[in-house]
């Protein structure tokens, strides 16, 4: 069996940083020198995709893909977001609106909210004050009351964190399979 | 933020940039008509200059993610370094190449009718013209 799994988020949010945590291959990554420091103050940024993999057991694998963060770039979303099915959602709390940034994001791909699973993680919580976890989970229960949608501070330098994420995520995924078979 | 410590010129929003990228779209399109778009755009998909404009930004973002992804299959094949993107379709050719040692790439997108290898040297010739302009900056 395999999950192919998006990591999305808006730029700087920790995708890439995540999947190479994660990742029990190296990963191949499309990143160009970021022209745009004003939105992110790091040198590099993805600009097509970054793939990695994760040998579950023999049978189960988890091809990971990242999108890149800015909207340009809109067109690879939809490439993508066509053939997976879930998402792991990082938004950085000191974004000027993370909670804002993690609802458009779900608006961006609610089909594939709907169809598979989604878990959101919440990096930089550290890095001075920002919005708590209860301001995520608030606009997810009032947004979207149909979907159970893990939301959990991580640290996207920490494989232990993004593991706990990812299954999450599976953990999600599976079960409304298993509830679809129910209901069908 | 003092001079020292100002943050240098996006790219694609230098005019030291801008105008030799301008002088380059102009180089091709004077010497292969058949030129349907072409633009200058940094590598991480910021249009310099376009002609003419295409839905805004958005062949740049695009060259840039077939740039970033070629490069990324060359990389992982241990090929080398990548020398140009070429997209052969039904209906046209897409060619495109980074301005050698510049953050900067060439994308054009030619009528069917155009030979593939004229428009690949001209674009060739057009690279290098621009990368000699910025150096000479």
């Amino acid at each position: 069996m395999e999950h192919i799994v998006l990591f999305a988020g808006p730029m700087g949010a920790g995708k890439t940083t995540a999947i190479k945590s994660l990742s029990d291959i190296p990963v191949i990554t499309t990143e160009a020198a970021n022209s745009d420091r004003d939105a992110a103050d790091k040198p590099t940024t993805t600009v097509a995709m970054d793939y990695g993999e994760i040998g579950v057991t023999d049978e189960e694998k988890i091809r990971m893909y990242g999108i890149p963060g800015q909207r340009r770039f809109d067109f690879m979303w939809r490439i993508l977001r066509d053939r997976a099915d879930g998402m792991v959602l990082l938004v950085h709390n000191d974004a000027p609106d993370p909670v804002n940034a993690m609802r458009e994001y779900m608006i961006e791909f609610a089909d594939l909210c709907e169809r598979g699973g989604v878990a959101v993680g919440v990096t930089r919580m550290d890095v001075g004050p920002g919005r708590t976890l209860t301001d995520y989970t608030d606009v997810l229960e009032r947004e979207r009351p149909d979907l159970m949608v893990p939301v959990m501070p991580v640290d996207p330098r920490d494989r232990g964190h993004m593991e706990l994420l990812l299954m999450s995520m599976i953990a999600n995924l599976e079960m409304r399979a298993e509830y679809g078979k129910v209901l069908a | 933020m003092n001079a020292l410590t100002a943050a240098p010129v996006a790219l694609h929003k230098d005019p030291s940039v801008i105008a030799p990228a301008t002088t380059a779209l102009h180089d091709l399109t004077d010497l292969i008509p058949s030129v349907r778009y072409a633009t200058v755009l940094t590598e991480d998909g910021f249009e310099v200059d376009g002609v003419p404009a295409y839905e805004e930004d958005k062949l740049s973002s695009m060259a840039s993610s077939l740039q970033g992804l070629s490069e990324a299959v060359v990389r992982e094949l241990t090929m080398g370094g990548a020398q140009y993107v070429i997209v052969a379709a039904d209906d046209g050719h897409v060619v495109q190449l980074r301005v050698p040692g510049q953050q900067l790439v060439l994308a054009a997108v030619f009528d069917l009718d155009e030979p593939l290898g004229n428009a690949l040297a001209t674009c060739r010739f057009a690279v290098e013209r621009f990368a000699t302009a910025l150096t000479a900056r």
